[in-house]
């Protein structure tokens, strides 16, 4: 019923790609060596130098065509790039959300004019963007947000807030999801999806504070921002169609079950010496559970690399779902075989970042769609199928 | 229709005429589903894979699994896999006749250890086997064994050993098999061929009962999601409660994985390389069969647990084959192992290998 179309038996990557593989390992080589980034865990850190040395190289935009400074690779190659930079806790921030989500967005729903503008920018690792979803009161109900545009001549006039808005206060520019015509019985009707230069007047961003204290979440609030006719994303009025449609990348990659590897690969190396049968079967039902977890991600990027518009939302949220859960097992096996204590500011590797993932483990399984949402919508198909 | 979806379709239809509360539970009391042996047998699908030559019907691994999967998931209570895919594919690697009949299968020096000694133009097997399924029904009881430094194949006739029946949560036939200087001759026992030892067929049992596990998650996936849209509680039907779908869609999602694993593992047969993915294979059935168990009998409350309702020879099984051909433990201890002697750079590389 899942994943129907793949072949398991047969899904690999092609050879072809192990040079791309030892390409980009020999540069993250390179740059830790030159001291260029500590490995952090969940993205790494916002790195707009690193995303720039990645852009230069061709790993950001990588599917794009080559028009719009995209590289017409295959979404296998991409699959091996963020695998390895994950891999490595590369500073990734800076150009996620533009490689993950914005760039297949503006390709898909853009005009020409809005891709040549910021599609290229982007490829280069120089352009940011924030997206603007959930609200004060819109969290995992998306389709109730408040933030509403109304027609102004030329434009649109924005107002409302949106808010945990990753980054906003480091980008250019945002996508907006909102309201351009009242609620009706069906509430998917009357959204639309504005970009938002990040510098027009009306527009006040303010952090929220992590639990560590760090600033990577924002507040974004809008009055009376104008926004001109031709930065409407797509059709007025199919907001939700467009914000629904990116979701099987968006929940399948490496990112939602590699948060905590790195610390994962310390663990092993600190068990190296031990001869604890438990450590042994701890260690491989982990192993065991990320390569399942890899076959089924690695499963939806060979679809999107076969079909342009592959059906696997549901085996998408599975991914999702499964992986972010697994993450956690990772700092179990961590406490029970170690005595490793989470210290945020220790300068041995595997306590700092065990202290960072321990921090960090509540977000996975709520951005992106919870792992309630995602239970639903695994049910809804089950319902439907069988 | 493909040759795939037609043999899908065939077998669908053989398992599915048995599986009924009454055959069920006859097995359960008989160790074994005679009748359906028969028909597996008439059809041909009870030696799918192995080579024309050798007397079976042919086909591929794939095909093979693609009948042991929907076996698992209609409980066919007979030996299949174990004729098919492993005592079938022993004997014609090794060259030996495939004889008529179920076959049973046994892989010696892993937990059960066995004398193999030469002597004359024949052999003596002293040693019990422990839990080998199906032996009392066997035409012949096919044993990989090491002998020395090698391996051995050997085709054993069932005057030359003593069974003590034994059956497993599920009721079917795990017996123990006693031999004391059981007489083989010459000409059925042969060195084991490139590609076949103890190790490799260890590893072969486990892709089956993973297969199987699979088969199984399939149709406890199945009974549940279908029972709590007909069983109704609080004037709604339990499908309609979120707390129902939550579990559900966890059971899904094992379902979904194990599948992907025992598929991926299909794929790395005789690779060289497949210990990995097989050990994957199995810990992931094996956990899910855990869960998914769990799962599909709280959802279905009481009912689950009684005799006339069929969700439990599914479960029964999960929780038999789960240990067969190393448990969780088993297979996890394995993987950890190679992974902590490997160390990260070891473990990335084999991971993104696969």
């Amino acid at each position: 019923m899942f994943f129907s179309d793949t072949d398991f038996s047969a899904l690999r990557l092609p050879e072809s790609l192990n040079s791309l593989r030892d390409e980009i390992r020999r540069f993250l080589d390179r740059e830790r060596r030159a001291g260029s980034f500590k490995p952090h865990l969940g993205h790494g850190e916002f790195d707009v130098a690193f995303s720039r040395r990645l852009g230069e190289r061709g790993w950001i935009g990588m599917t794009w065509p080559r028009k719009y400074g995209g590289h017409e690779r295959t979404h296998l190659e991409r699959f091996v790039v963020l695998e390895e930079l994950l891999a490595a806790g590369a500073p990734v921030h800076a150009h996620w959300n533009a490689d993950r989500q914005i760039g297949p967005g503006l390709l898909r729903w853009g005009s020409e004019e809005q891709r040549m503008r910021y599609l290229p920018a982007m490829a280069r690792g120089e352009c940011c963007f924030a997206i603007g979803m959930s609200e004060p009161n819109a969290g995992s109900d998306l389709a109730s947000v408040r933030t509403h545009a109304e027609r102004v001549p030329g434009g649109w006039k924005l107002n409302g807030q949106k808010t945990w808005t990753s980054w906003a206060h480091k980008s250019s520019a945002m996508f907006v999801l909102c309201r351009t015509s009242p609620a009706t019985q069906n509430r998917h009707e009357g959204l639309s999806q504005l970009i938002v230069d990040l510098s027009s007047p009306g527009i006040t961003i303010r952090p929220i504070r992590f639990l560590d204290g760090a600033h990577r979440f924002n507040d974004v609030f809008f009055d009376d921002v104008f926004v001109p006719d031709d930065m409407v994303l797509g059709e007025i009025g199919q907001g939700w169609l467009q914000v629904t449609s990116e979701l099987a990348l968006e929940r399948s990659g490496p990112e939602r079950y590699m948060n905590t590897f790195p610390l994962f690969c310390l663990l092993l190396d600190a068990l190296k010496q031990s001869n604890d049968r438990l450590a042994r079967i701890s260690v491989g039902a982990i192993v065991a559970r990320f390569a399942s977890l890899r076959r089924m991600s690695l499963a939806i990027a060979h679809a999107f690399s076969t079909k342009a518009d592959p059906d696997v939302n549901t085996e998408a949220a599975l991914v999702k779902d499964i992986g972010t859960v697994f993450e956690r097992d990772i700092l179990e096996a961590i406490r029970t075989l170690t005595d490793t204590v989470p210290t945020r500011d220790s300068s041995d590797e595997m306590e700092r970042l065990f202290a960072e993932a321990t921090l960090f483990a509540p977000i996975p399984t709520i951005r992106g769609g919870t792992t309630q949402v995602l239970r639903g919508i695994i049910a809804r198909r089950l319902e439907a199928t069988l | 229709m493909s040759d795939a979806a037609l043999l899908e379709d065939a077998a669908t239809g053989i398992f599915r005429d048995h599986y009924t509360g009454d055959l069920l539970v006859a097995a359960k009391h008989a160790g074994w589903c005679a009748g359906l042996w028969k028909v597996l047998e008439e059809t041909g699908m009870s030696l799918v894979s192995v080579p024309e030559d050798s007397g079976g019907t042919g086909g591929s691994v794939q095909e093979a699994l693609t009948v042991i999967r929907l076996a698992g998931k209609y409980c066919a209570a007979v030996p299949l896999a174990d004729t098919a895919l492993l005592a079938g594919w022993a004997l014609a690697r090794a060259g030996l006749p495939v004889p008529k009949g179920p076959l049973a299968f046994a892989v010696a020096g892993t937990t059960s250890p066995l004398t193999v000694k030469q002597e004359g133009g024949g052999w003596k097997l002293s040693g019990t086997l422990g839990r080998v399924p199906w032996a009392r029904f066997a035409r012949a009881l096919v044993i990989v064994a090491e002998h020395e430094d090698r391996c051995v194949v050997a085709s054993v006739d069932p005057a030359q050993y003593k069974v003590s029946p034994g059956i497993n949560l599920a009721g079917e036939a795990r017996d123990d098999v006693v031999m004391e200087n059981a007489l083989v001759s010459g000409a059925r026992v042969r060195a084991a061929p490139p590609g076949v030892s103890v190790e490799n067929a260890w590893q072969r049992g486990a892709l089956s009962r993973a297969v199987m596990m699979c088969g199984a998650l399939d149709r406890i996936l199945e009974m549940s999601v279908q029972y709590c849209r007909q069983r109704v509680q609080f004037g709604r039907p339990l499908g309609k409660f979120q707390a129902i779908q939550q579990e559900l869609a966890r059971l899904a999602g094992d379902a979904a994985i194990a599948t992907a694993c025992a598929m991926s593992a299909a794929g790395a047969l005789d690779s060289g390389t497949q210990e990995f993915d097989i050990a994957v294979a199995k810990v992931r059935a094996g956990e899910a069969a855990q869960s998914g168990a769990s799962i599909a009998h709280q959802v279905h409350g009481a009912i689950g647990v009684t005799e006339e309702y069929l969700l439990h020879h599914s479960t029964l099984r999960l929780w038999s084959w789960r240990s067969e051909y190393g448990s969780e433990a088993h297979w996890s201890e394995r993987l950890g192992r190679t992974a902590i002697e490997g160390g990260s750079t070891w473990l990335w590389n084999t991971l993104t290998r696969h």
